[in-house]
């Protein structure tokens, strides 16, 4: 059977808005989705394990993430409504049949991020009151937090590594199937794809879990102490070393080892080829940059790091979007929708959204001012 | 049909759905009217200096946040994850219509939790003018969420002119819009009490203040009732046809608007002699029977309201059954299983010499030996009656519905589902096609229960 033959007709109602806005509203908010959620997703094993074996420093970085985790957690699975919002518009007939063939799973995304969620809180809690508030029911919540992060991660690469894996579907049908319908017990473990990028993405959260640890230190740390600041430079350098270097494995994996010869075709031919080694390289940057600013770690010093960490997320959340489209590209091409233009809707959004930065704005520098006032007050 | 169907044994996907809708919007509501709550109540107390008000103020947000900010938030996207599992052609065309409504509702979500973190963790660090404006800032943005997707749930009920002009405005300001933006904001006055004195019951021991918190709360709350009661009114003057008819014709929906009833006034009593007259009898046990009437009439409230909508998921857009209304008479004659992308796959590969031209010979499939029909029977029955209905055992299973049926009934409910009850959606197939369905249906229908005596012969 052609797999193609499992796609749905389009829907009538058309695309509210072109392709280019939505994809990049898409590729904005997974950027944004992309910071937290990687400082949850590596961050919180990574401060679990600091704290039991990486002495003073380490706990009190340890400290200090976990801290914010709970805030952290708010904006990242805020932040991920976003894309998640813009695939269901311009990739829904992909979307909905392979979260459907994997029901359940994708389900308890729910349930394991309401309990990972409370036992950030739970943890959090307890660090308020010092060594003594970290009892084992704290830490094994945190424990368990950790594990579900990397759980739900698993399963967001499964769900969308799924999604463009259309030969893998009917196989998956057949076999979770009942009278023609499915339990929803599918996941896609027989690509290899979802385990090279499971394993990638979790490398780049690495790097940004990294590169946090010095923005951390260079600007919402300036009350710690010199020494201390001294160490999350050097730490921060460690962590980002290795996640640059699993990334490469993994993403070599991936990338080589995974990708059709269709994605292949195009990601190594030029323009897009320029696009894939930079996407490759420029952790090296950040790299460089962390590297250089070691031992002074400043607040100026801490933009460098945050601006070209970006700029490694942003670069790869472009190419992860190119690849999809690419891969799709046989069965489907999601650009060619019909457009119904939504025009006073965009218009309102768009106005509402630069309101929403401006009372953001507002907001944070009234904390920034309290922050900042000397401490007489 | 234009995607998988997911079959969830003795429950039914759909019911999943109602299920989460349910956990989520009893907190929902507190999280908007809980916003208010704090946000008038932090201002009174600076103005009238009331510190140990503002302690306890302090301590209930701390519960609000745990509860709304986690829970709520996180049961309002699983509301959203199941969807799209259960009734993915709905969610497909609530997003084309809506995406801009669901962007703009986002952009109040991050309002939300940026106020709200600002508003506990910089509590007596923030000057008191500063403080409340971002409590105000959290409760502006909370209730403009709250119209925001009202504006499109209501739209699932009645989508009014949008029909004709598939404007987006003309979907938001459906007919329902008003009535149920009045019930639900009553809601959350309401709910916001009810979780506040429950809290303040159990964590405030100094009476006098628990007497103020109960007096304090007491008028939103009964606001909140009329509101709701108002609302209601409004909604069930802008039903549609069917949905009143519905109302009118099931018997479990008759049941539960006399619970809701009931429930409503002995919560609007229990408040006025309650809090409002006698603040004194805030106390663990009363507050805990106040809550759980409170929930019991509000989960009874969502399910009518959810219910009343049936044989469609969006009135006179998307059927019961996941086809569109528009689509029914095209699959009437093209085919259900020649139009729905899964199941043709699955008769292709099952059976691929019912198929012809590449395309599947009805005709060839009533050759098929028996089971074989039966089999394709039951795909019938999964894509296009287990929305409502679990086969043989579960939610509204169709088997026990049938019992005792003749032939003659099973193939008439096959065939015209519509005319047996309206609130099923129409056959959206051939009539071969409804013959392999009549087939299944014979095959689980259980026959009359044994031993009953008619006056016939023994
Ligand atoms: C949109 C929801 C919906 C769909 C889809 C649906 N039904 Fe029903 N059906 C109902 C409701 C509601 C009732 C009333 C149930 C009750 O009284 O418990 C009902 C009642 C029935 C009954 C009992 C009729 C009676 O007279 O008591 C049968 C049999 C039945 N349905 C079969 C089917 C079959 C077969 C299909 C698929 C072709 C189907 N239904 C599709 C909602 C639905
Ligand atoms: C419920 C809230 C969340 C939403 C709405 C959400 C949304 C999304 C979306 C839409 C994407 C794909 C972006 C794109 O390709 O354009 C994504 C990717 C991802 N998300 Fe989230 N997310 C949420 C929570 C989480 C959590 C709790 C984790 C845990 C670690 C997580 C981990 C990931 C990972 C690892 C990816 C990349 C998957 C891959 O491509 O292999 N997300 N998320």
């Amino acid at each position: 059977m052609n797999p193609s033959d499992l796609i749905g007709p389009s829907s009538s109602l058309g695309s509210p808005a072109p392709y280019w806005f939505l994809v990049f509203f898409k590729i904005l908010g997974f950027v944004l989705h992309i910071i937290p959620m990687s400082l949850w997703y590596a961050g919180i094993i990574l401060a679990l394990l600091v704290r039991w074996k990486g002495g003073e420093n380490g706990r009190i970085w340890s400290g200090r993430l976990m801290k914010q985790m709970p805030l952290l957690v708010a904006l990242g699975v805020n932040f991920g409504i976003v894309p998640l919002l813009f695939t269901q518009v311009s990739y829904y007939q992909v979307f909905y049949p392979a979260t459907i063939l994997m029901a359940w799973f994708w389900l308890s995304v729910i349930l394991l991020l309401t309990l990972a969620y409370y036992g950030v809180y739970i943890y959090a809690y307890g660090l308020k009151e010092g060594n003594s508030g970290l009892t084992p029911f704290r830490q094994a919540a945190a424990w368990i937090a950790a594990i579900f992060f990397i759980v739900i991660g698993f399963l967001f690469s499964n769900a969308f590594s799924l999604m463009t894996n259309l030969g893998g579907w009917p196989a998956l049908a057949e076999k979770t199937g009942e009278a023609g319908a499915v339990l929803g017990t599918a996941l896609n473990t027989g690509d290899s794809t979802l385990w090279a990028r499971w394993l990638m993405m979790f490398g780049l959260a690495l790097t940004t879990t990294g590169a946090y640890a010095y923005v951390d230190a260079g600007v919402f740390g300036r009350k710690e102490s010199e020494k201390y600041r001294l160490w999350a430079g050097g730490f921060a350098l460690k962590i980002y070393t290795l996640g640059a270097v699993w990334f490469a494995l993994f993403g070599s994996w991936y990338v080589f080892g995974t990708w059709q010869e269709e994605v292949k075709a195009t990601m190594f031919a030029m323009p897009l080829g320029i696009l894939t080694v930079l996407t490759a390289v420029s952790p090296g940057l950040v790299w460089f940059c962390l590297w250089f600013f070691r031992k002074s770690v400043s607040k100026r010093a801490a933009f460098f790091v945050a601006l070209t960490q970006l700029v490694v997320l942003s670069l790869n959340a472009v190419s992860r979007q190119i690849v999809q489209n690419l891969e799709l590209g046989k069965f489907l091409d999601v650009t060619a929708e019909p457009v119904k233009m939504q025009l006073s809707p965009i218009v309102l959004f768009l106005l509402l959204f630069v309101f929403g930065i401006g009372v953001v704005v507002w907001m944070v520098r009234k904390v920034i001012a309290v922050e900042t006032r000397p401490a007489a007050g | 049909m234009h995607y998988p169907w997911w079959y969830v044994p003795f429950l039914n996907a759909p019911m999943l759905i109602a299920v989460i809708a349910v956990l989520h919007v009893l907190v929902s509501h507190y999280a908007v009217g809980g916003g208010l709550f704090l946000a008038v109540e932090t201002s009174f107390a600076y103005r009238t200096k009331n510190k140990s008000y503002l302690d306890y103020l302090r301590q209930h947000a701390w519960f609000f946040i745990l509860i709304t900010v986690v829970y709520g938030a996180i049961t309002g996207v699983g509301i959203w994850w199941t969807i799209g599992l259960a009734s993915p052609l709905a969610t497909e065309t609530l997003i084309h219509a809506f995406v801009f409504g669901w962007a703009m509702e986002y952009v109040f979500f991050v309002l939300e939790i940026v106020s709200a973190f600002i508003f506990y963790y910089y509590w007596g660090r923030l000057d008191a003018k500063t403080h409340t404006a971002i409590g105000w800032i959290y409760a502006g943005a909370a209730w403009i969420s709250l119209v925001l997707i009202t504006g499109i749930t209501a739209f699932m009920l009645h989508p009014g002119s949008w029909l004709e002009s598939k404007n987006f405005w003309a979907g938001f300001f459906n007919p329902q819009f008003v009535p149920q933006v009045f019930s639900r904001t009553g809601g959350s006055f309401l709910l916001a009490s009810l979780y506040v004195y429950l809290h303040a019951a159990f964590k405030v021991k100094d009476s006098a203040m628990r007497d103020l918190i109960a007096a304090r709360s007491a008028r939103p709350a009964l606001l909140g009732a009329i509101l709701v009661v108002l609302g209601g009114v409004g909604w069930f003057v802008f039903l549609p046809a069917s949905a009143k008819a519905a109302l009118a014709a099931a018997s479990t929906l008759n049941l539960m608007m006399a619970l809701i009833f009931a429930l409503t006034v002995a919560v609007f009593a229990l408040l006025y002699f309650g809090p409002y007259r006698n603040p004194g009898w805030l106390t663990p046990g009363f507050a805990i029977v106040l809550f759980v009437l409170g929930l019991a009439a509000f989960s009874a409230g969502e399910f009518v309201r959810e219910a009343v909508r049936k044989p469609f998921i969006v009135y006179n857009v998307v059927l019961g059954n996941q086809v569109l209304a528009e689509e029914v008479p095209v699959l009437r004659a093209n085919g259900y299983l020649e139009s729905g992308s899964w199941m043709r796959a699955h008769v292709a590969a099952r059976f691929p010499q019912a198929i012809e031209n590449g395309k599947i010979n009805e005709a060839r499939l009533l050759e098929l030996p028996k089971e074989n029909q039966i089999e394709l029977g039951e795909m019938l029955f999964q894509y296009s009656c287990n929305n409502c209905h679990a086969p043989k055992n579960g939610f509204s299973a169709a088997s026990h519905l049938m019992r005792g049926w003749t032939t003659e009934m099973i193939r008439t409910c096959s065939r015209e589902p519509e005319k047996l009850h309206f609130f099923m959606p129409p056959w959206a197939g051939t009539p071969e096609e409804s013959e392999l369905l009549t087939q299944y249906l014979i095959s689980i229908a259980p026959a009359h229960p044994a031993g009953m005596y008619f006056g016939d012969e023994r």
